[in-house]
């Protein structure tokens, strides 16, 4: 019994081993795809560069200038002196948010009149523009609330309304808010879904195409064992990506572990086993290697990427996607990995997505066995 | 060294071939179609309805005045409400909750006396992306607040003193959604493109029905010529329905439509290239597969179709002039979105053009040096 599983696990790693493009695959694309998301996107947006076009060139417009500065989240990179540069900074990516005071602004401001100050941002990249307006909004609304202060204080209007309030506002599991700190928890849900799936479910259909699965069938060989011995050299290449990816991830980027290495270990093994079964689901379905790549492409790599909070936060999306997020693993285990990483919780808060993902791995493994049963009869 | 008559021979075959793979046939749609709708709905950045607790201490008119004012902005949602330090704790460790905006027990009475107030608030950070704007979007709804309070406590009416202008360069929230349209569009095309030609060469390789090819009078250059048709009316019929989809959603379609069929049929010309090269490196299905996808990945990430190419190092930017994805991308927003025809977007098409007579050269090389 154990020796045919052992038999056909042994296959395999003869296989995979004589084939260095496997091997390679393995090896290479979960650090090309670390590599690219954690050095080539970034979302951080601290120290934004600023450039100030000054046509008022007074007093209380270098008051509002300096705000944006002494806000913390800017940095003054350029004073602009004609309007074409303004085109050629925003172009070239030299600042991210070019401010423009007009010259009748001190004179407006005396005068009590209300005057328009523009600003100018990045967007060639949402994410990181909508965060560098946020702020630049906030700066201008303060400044607004110190003129009026003194505005209507001086007027003698007495102090009952003149509270100024302040926002004191404090970043949990990422104080930093730097974006490589969730992105490589995140990559690990994605990554784990991507590769080890479509290489078990090549490793089947691989057999169909050239017909030696034909031989299975007539051995003595029970479904499970077949499955089992198929999944077990590509969970332990799913689980060595894994430590590869988490030793770059601490090591390399610095991310911080606060949780339990234990869990985390369970966790992952868990997933890996899910992602390999997944694999194999495919595999039953299917019987071209090209057609098996594609349906793990669309069913396995894109919802990963796209409905498991990896980038996109699901509590933005329409209900019915929110719903569909359910559907795919790499939700829960993401959810899990950042809860362990970043957060440093374990399972007693934990323990849904973990319930979810035992569930989801059974119901999987079991459907792929009766699947590949019916053939074998 | 092409004949028509046996190029249609072959092409027949070819077609014969790639229509029977029914199941093959409807994932492609679904790559131009499904793929690229659910895209334009997922993909956003924004924050709406953040799920929030609003803890009170003060419990006064001006605090629920406050709360009032988070809920009716759209970007919170505040489904939670606890003074509890450890239930706060509890719901943004689970992820239940991503901010707590807390309103300390001092705040009315300090808003009376007119002393500074503040107003606390915690972040969960395991989208910092999210965290910062929502950062941004908590702050101007007290800041408005606070000023409202001084305007109001004026005799007439005071003016705003200054009023923010933001604009967004290149691109707003909405135009993402348009942008994203068109790069999934895309990236359909440099898929199928890439995948089907490789796979449909090593096919051959593999059943060993090249050797049968080899014994023919068909030169290199026929064979290649008749594997790229089908994907290549497939590829081209696929983009109608993108098209509609496109413009069902309302992204403006400014510039010529023959231009952009002419566009699409050079890209995918150039990326089946890359799929023969591969196909001629490659030995069985499975290598052919798994190199498509260890090139195709980094080809997709540094063309500019998730994130732009101006936020990467440079050294990156210069390798994805070699990409067709990168020129592309740059031409169809170019039709799309700024109406510009030819004049503007040769040099893309020529770009497409060498890179793809580069990579069917190479293609052909390596294949009749096999066939010899």
């Amino acid at each position: 019994m154990r020796s045919l599983i052992g038999a056909v696990i042994w296959k395999e790693v003869r296989e995979i081993r004589r084939d260095p493009v496997t091997v390679s695959f393995a090896i290479i694309l979960p650090l090309l795809m670390l590599y690219l998301f954690g050095s080539a996107l970034s979302l951080d947006v601290k120290d934004a560069t600023l450039a100030v076009y000054d046509l008022d060139k007074s007093p209380a417009s270098r008051a509002l200038i300096d705000a944006f500065p002494h806000s913390g989240y800017f940095r003054r990179v350029h004073d602009i002196r004609a309007e074409t540069e303004i085109a050629q900074l925003l172009d070239r990516g030299n600042a991210r948010l070019v401010l423009v005071i007009p010259p009748d602004f001190s004179e407006k401001l005396a005068r009590g009149q209300t005057v328009g100050v523009q600003t100018l941002a990045d967007g060639s990249f949402p994410p990181t523009a909508m965060v560098v307006a946020g702020y630049a909004a906030a700066i201008v609304q303060n400044y607004n609330l110190e003129q009026l202060r003194k505005a209507v204080s001086a007027a003698g209007h007495g102090a009952a309304h003149l509270s100024p309030i302040d926002v004191d506002s404090r970043v949990w599991f990422n104080a930093a808010l730097k974006s490589v700190n969730y992105i490589v928890p995140g990559l690990l849900g994605v990554i784990l879904m991507a590769f080890p799936p479509l290489l078990t479910t090549l490793a089947v259909v691989r057999e169909k195409e050239t017909g030696s699965v034909q031989q299975i069938f007539v051995s003595p060989i029970r479904p499970y064992q077949f499955i089992a011995g198929k999944m077990i050299p590509y969970a332990v290449i799913a689980f060595m990506e894994m430590l590869m990816i988490l030793a770059a991830g601490v090591w390399w980027f610095q991310i911080p572990f606060r949780g339990s290495l234990p869990l985390f270990l369970g966790a992952t093994t868990l997933y890996v086993f899910c992602t390999v079964s997944l694999g194999l689901l495919i595999s039953s379905v299917t019987r071209s290697q090209l057609v098996a790549m594609l349906l793990a492409l669309l069913a396995t790599l894109m919802p990963s990427f796209l409905f498991s909070g990896f980038l996109f936060p699901i509590f933005t999306m329409p209900a019915m996607l929110q719903m569909y997020t359910y559907l795919f693993p790499a939700r829960y285990f993401i959810e899990i990995v950042r809860g362990i990483m970043m957060k440093g919780i374990g399972l007693e808060m934990l323990w849904p997505q973990f319930l979810m993902l035992v569930i989801y791995t059974a119901t999987v493994f079991t459907a792929t066995t009766l699947l590949f049963r019916k053939k074998v009869v | 060294m092409i004949n028509n008559a046996r190029l249609a021979a072959l092409v027949r075959k070819e077609m014969i071939q790639f229509l029977r793979a029914r199941f093959m046939l409807a994932l492609i749609l679904y790559m131009y179609t499904g793929e690229v709708l659910m895209c334009t709905f997922a993909m956003s950045f924004d924050v709406r309805n953040l799920p929030t607790v609003f803890t009170d201490f003060d419990r006064s008119a001006e605090s629920r005045l406050l709360a009032e004012r988070f809920r009716s902005s759209g970007y919170f949602s505040i489904e939670h409400m606890t003074t509890r330090d450890p239930e706060m704790a509890r719901l943004l460790n689970r992820g239940e909750a991503l901010a707590v905006i807390v309103v300390p027990p001092e705040f009315s009475r300090r808003l009376a006396e007119g002393s500074p107030a503040s107003v606390q608030l915690l972040l969960d950070g395991s989208n910092a992306n999210t965290a910062a704007v929502a950062q941004g979007y908590a702050q101007r709804i007290v800041l408005d607040y606070a000023l409202e309070r001084i305007r109001a406590s004026a005799a007439g009416p005071v003016p705003l003193p200054v009023e923010h202008r933001p604009r967004v360069w290149y691109n707003s929230e909405l135009r993402y959604a348009y942008f994203m349209v068109l790069s999934m569009i895309a990236l359909a095309g440099m898929m199928v493109g890439v995948i089907t030609a490789a796979a449909g060469i090593v096919r051959e390789k593999e059943s060993g029905t090249i050797e049968q090819m080899m014994v023919t009078p068909v030169t290199p250059a026929e064979m290649i010529a008749a594997k790229m048709m089908p994907t290549l009316t497939i590829g081209l019929l696929a983009l109608v329905p993108s098209l509609l989809i496109a413009a069902w959603i309302g992204v403006p379609i400014r510039g010529s439509l023959a231009l952009f069929f002419l566009f699409s049929a050079v890209f995918l010309v150039s990326s089946m290239g890359i799929g023969i090269l591969i196909a001629t490196v490659a030995e069985t299905m499975q290598q052919a597969l798994l190199i498509s996808f260890l090139v195709l990945f980094p080809i997709l990430f540094l063309s500019g179709t998730v994130v732009p190419l101006e936020s990467m190092p440079l050294g990156l930017q210069y390798l994805a002039e070699l990409s067709p994805l990168r020129h592309y991308m740059d031409a169809i927003l170019g039709i799309f979105f700024k109406g510009v025809g030819l004049e503007m977007l040769w040099h893309r098409v020529a770009a497409m053009a060498v890179i793809g007579v580069a990579l069917l050269a190479g293609g052909i090389l390596q294949l009749r040096r096999r066939m010899r």
